[in-house]
């Protein structure tokens, strides 16, 4: 019994209980806590992260949480309220430090310029919440992860900076591949990718052709179009430039209609597409219905950690994606 | 730039030694180059001193250490964390920063309704034998549909996050006749040790239906069990509830309410001077929840309810009675998540058991009478996402397995039970928007008898406003 004790007071104090609201968000945090925190997402990586019950799980893990992470951009409004509202964790409520909107300093796309309706489908009024299939933004998110971590626990400081360092190495790593990054850094390149420069730099530099990593994979599609499902893949065919602009959906959150789908046949064929994206959790369908009439092939992967075999981690889903995509474009 | 063409300028110009121009223009070319790094000191400085400003006001330690630059460059510029994070800032939608939110949502709910009893299967229920007494106090209106069009009351909820302390929020239910609050509640959102209190009107927590508004029910109309025991709008009462999240490892919910008692169908209180009079507080409940932690697919959760509160009847002009009712409760939900988009395959399968004992004295012309009922009445329903957005569901109501009634008229009694059965079809075609379809048939035990009767039903709601998020 007073083993027990003693374990369970060891365990609180070596620990910081952190729970993320997905698992991509999970992967980020551990990478920055290290074993410095307990880190479980409330999703699983498998579900749409739209829609999801407010489990007595959930509120469980929320009411033993020291510090809470979200993706923001009202990704989560249909549950977070409840589980955050049913927990009864004030240190974790909506704008208190331990609650941490991971959105606060991403780059935002398709935020809406003026009044939205729900005409217009489920639009969110602070811009599409699917940023994380941007590096950079990862890379963002993880150093908003690690800034407030540091003011939470400033003890943890030095480690927390450590292990930010790390990941944004592994990360620049994978999107630029070694002989950039050695050569330039990865800071200098992501600059420039963000300047939309990076062409320009790399020929400056005398590295035009040592484009490694994903920047290299997906460098010979720039330009190509793709169908997607919903409009979650916005911001890789952006950070990519691949023209990501055709959906399956008629408008986010509607289902595919049959005159949508005609008029997405064509709209297809005249820019070339070769591949319809989609995340597992959707159905076949639609897409198959598109395939079978342009000849593009349907590629289904999934946008989340844990979503399926291959994505272990945040930076191995992105692999398979951009592997995949590399592959069959 | 004119720094660096300068500077090209008087490299070429120093090959030609000798020349005292030269030599002036290098001077020149020496001493801009030293304001240049004096400037640039400055602002290096400036720009280092601001941004440990910006740090301390924002309390907040930066947690982000700057890789090296590899060009050499003799100032570090700002890290790219940093300088995006300004960039960022200004693309934030103002909507996102504004700090009160009044949350508004109102439903709109119309059906067209069919039934095949004579009198309607409102009219039925209201006479189903042990069931069927009516309350001098009792409500003046019935909600049951009738055959046609119906517009069920239009919703409009108000929910807020009043100070640091306390949130509420008010559903006020409006019809033809006039507009009534459902609920009107005051909530603490910081007080420690798990615990909660709320006051106002409330939906009392005991079982699951009961806490659900009528937009939010998996088939069109309430349980049998809950609209005989209850009402139509289920146990909403003036009062106070406090409950506690225990820190237990799995879900443990414990609840205690106290409530004027006000309800006409198991609480009411007479208004005749025959009757002795009872203060409120008169309804006292407790409840628990308890759910097991089944990984991220199945989710169970039971619970347990009881209810003791003073009630009075008035049978006829002179005969009274005054007493007591207890009722306990046990309900049960299980949920399987699918993990596909829309609810797709998702499964619930949910059931309510109440049980209500009623002990009265008689007063008037019943003086010394006594007059009991002991009755029960359980529900158990399953849903089923067949596609996105589809779900089928089928629901079977009993009330009155026991139906042991003692009344100073009829003595003793054991009357039948009543069933229905109810088959419904929902199609969410957004999260604001359902069309469901439900036909159900019923077999109920009345004072003539047993009569069956078919309804069907053809549902349209929408709600409008913000998104309202779902409790389990």
């Amino acid at each position: 019994m007073l083993c027990v004790a003693a374990c369970l007071s060891n365990a609180q104090a070596a620990e910081i209980k952190i729970v993320t609201t997905t698992t991509d968000l999970a992967d980020i945090t551990r990478a920055v806590a290290g074993d410095l925190a307990e880190v479980s997402s409330i999703t699983t990586g498998r579900e749409d992260p739209h829609t999801l019950t407010a489990r007595p799980g959930f509120i469980l893990r929320a009411r033993d949480a020291d510090v809470w992470i979200r993706i923001g951009m009202e990704l989560e409004i249909g549950w977070e309220p409840v589980i955050l509202r049913d927990a009864r964790n004030t240190r974790i409520r909506v704008g208190m430090p331990r609650h941490i909107d991971a959105s606060d300093h991403v780059i935002r796309l398709e935020v809406p310029t003026q009044r939205v309706t729900r005409d217009q489908g489920d639009i969110h009024p602070e811009g599409n919440p699917h940023y994380w299939l941007d590096p950079l933004n990862g890379r963002l998110v993880a150093a908003t992860v690690s800034e407030r971590l540091c003011v939470l626990y400033p003890e943890h400081k030095a480690r927390f900076e450590e292990n930010l360092r790390r990941f944004e190495r592994d990360l620049d790593t994978r999107m630029f591949g070694t002989a950039l990054v050695d050569a330039l850094g990865g800071e200098n390149l992501w600059r420039a990718v963000a300047e939309k420069r990076l062409e320009a730099f790399m020929t400056e530099k005398g590295m035009a052709d040592k484009a490694g990593g994903w920047y290299g994979t997906m460098r010979p599609h720039q330009g190509k179009n793709i169908v997607t499902y919903h409009r979650s893949w916005v911001y890789l065919t952006e950070r990519f430039g691949l023209g990501g602009d055709l959906q399956l959906e008629p408008k986010p959150g509607i289902p595919p209609s049959a005159k949508h789908l005609a008029s997405l046949v064509s709209d297809a064929k005249a820019r070339k597409v070769r591949m319809i994206l989609q995340e597992p959790f959707y159905t076949l369908k639609a897409a198959e219905f598109v395939a079978a009439r342009t000849g593009a092939k349907v590629v289904v992967v999934s946008t989340m950690t844990g979503g399926s075999a291959e994505a272990t981690s945040y930076l191995d889903m992105l692999d398979n994606v951009i592997r995949k995509m590399g592959a069959e474009l | 730039m004119a720094g660096a063409a300068l500077f090209f300028a008087a490299t070429q110009a120093s090959a030609q030694t000798g020349d005292a121009r030269v030599q002036k223009l290098e001077d020149e070319v020496n001493a801009l180059k030293q304001q240049m790094a004096a400037i640039q000191e400055q602002h290096v400085r400036e720009l280092a001193e601001l941004k440990a400003l910006i740090r301390k006001q924002a309390e907040s330690p930066t947690g982000v250490a700057q890789t090296q630059a590899t060009q050499g460059t003799t100032a570090a510029p700002p890290s790219l964390y940093d300088s995006l994070k300004q960039s960022v800032a200004s693309t934030v939608p103002p909507s996102a920063l504004q700090g009160i939110d009044l949350d508004l949502a109102v439903v709109l709910d119309m059906n067209f309704y069919h039934d095949t009893a004579g009198e309607g299967v409102g009219h039925l229920k209201q006479h189903l034998r042990g069931f069927g007494h009516h309350h001098a106090s009792g409500e003046g209106h019935d909600h049951g549909f009738e055959n046609g069009f119906n517009l069920r009351h239009v919703e409009l909820g108000f929910t807020a996050e009043v100070d640091p302390y306390f949130r509420a929020w008010a559903m006020v239910a409006v019809d033809e006749e006039g507009a009534g609050f459902e609920e009107a509640v005051i909530q603490t959102t910081s007080l420690p040790y798990g615990l909660t209190l709320t006051g106002g009107k409330l939906k009392s927590g005991i079982g699951r239906v009961n806490r659900q508004h009528a937009h939010n029910w998996d088939f069109l109309d309430a349980p049998l069990v809950n609209e005989l025991f209850f009402g139509h709008h289920g146990l909403a009462e003036k009062g106070v509830q406090l409950t506690w999240l225990a820190p237990t490892p799995f879900y443990l919910l414990f609840g205690t309410e106290v409530f004027n008692g006000d309800n006409a169908h198991s609480f009411a209180i007479g208004d005749s001077d025959s009757l002795p009079a009872h203060d409120a507080p008169r309804l006292w409940t407790g409840f628990v929840k308890a759910g097991p932690d089944l990984g991220p697919r199945h989710a169970l959760q039971f619970g347990l309810s009881a209810l003791a509160g003073r009630h009075q009847m008035v049978h006829e002009d002179e005969a009274f009675s005054d007493g007591d009712t207890a009722i306990f409760g046990g309900d049960f939900v299980y949920k399987y998540d699918a993990k596909r988009s829309h609810g797709h395959g998702d499964f619930v399968l949910q059931g309510e058991y109440f049980y209500r004992d009623m002990d009265l004295d008689g007063h008037g012309t019943w003086s010394g009478e006594r007059w009991t009922a002991k009755q029960d009445g359980y529900y158990i329903q399953s849903l089923y996402g067949f596609r996105p957005r589809w779900r089928g569901g089928l629901r079977w109501d009993q009330v009155g397995l026991i139906n042991d009634l003692r009344t100073p008229e009829e003595g003793s009694a054991n009357y039948d039970a009543s069933c229905r059965l109810a088959a419904m079809l929902d199609w969410k075609l957004t999260e604001f928007s359902l069309l469901r379809a439900q036909a159900g048939r019923g077999w109920y035990d009345t004072g003539d008898g047993r009569e069956d009767a078919w309804e069907f039903a053809l549902q349209w709601q929408v709600t409008f406003g913000e998104h309202g998020a779902h409790d389990f």
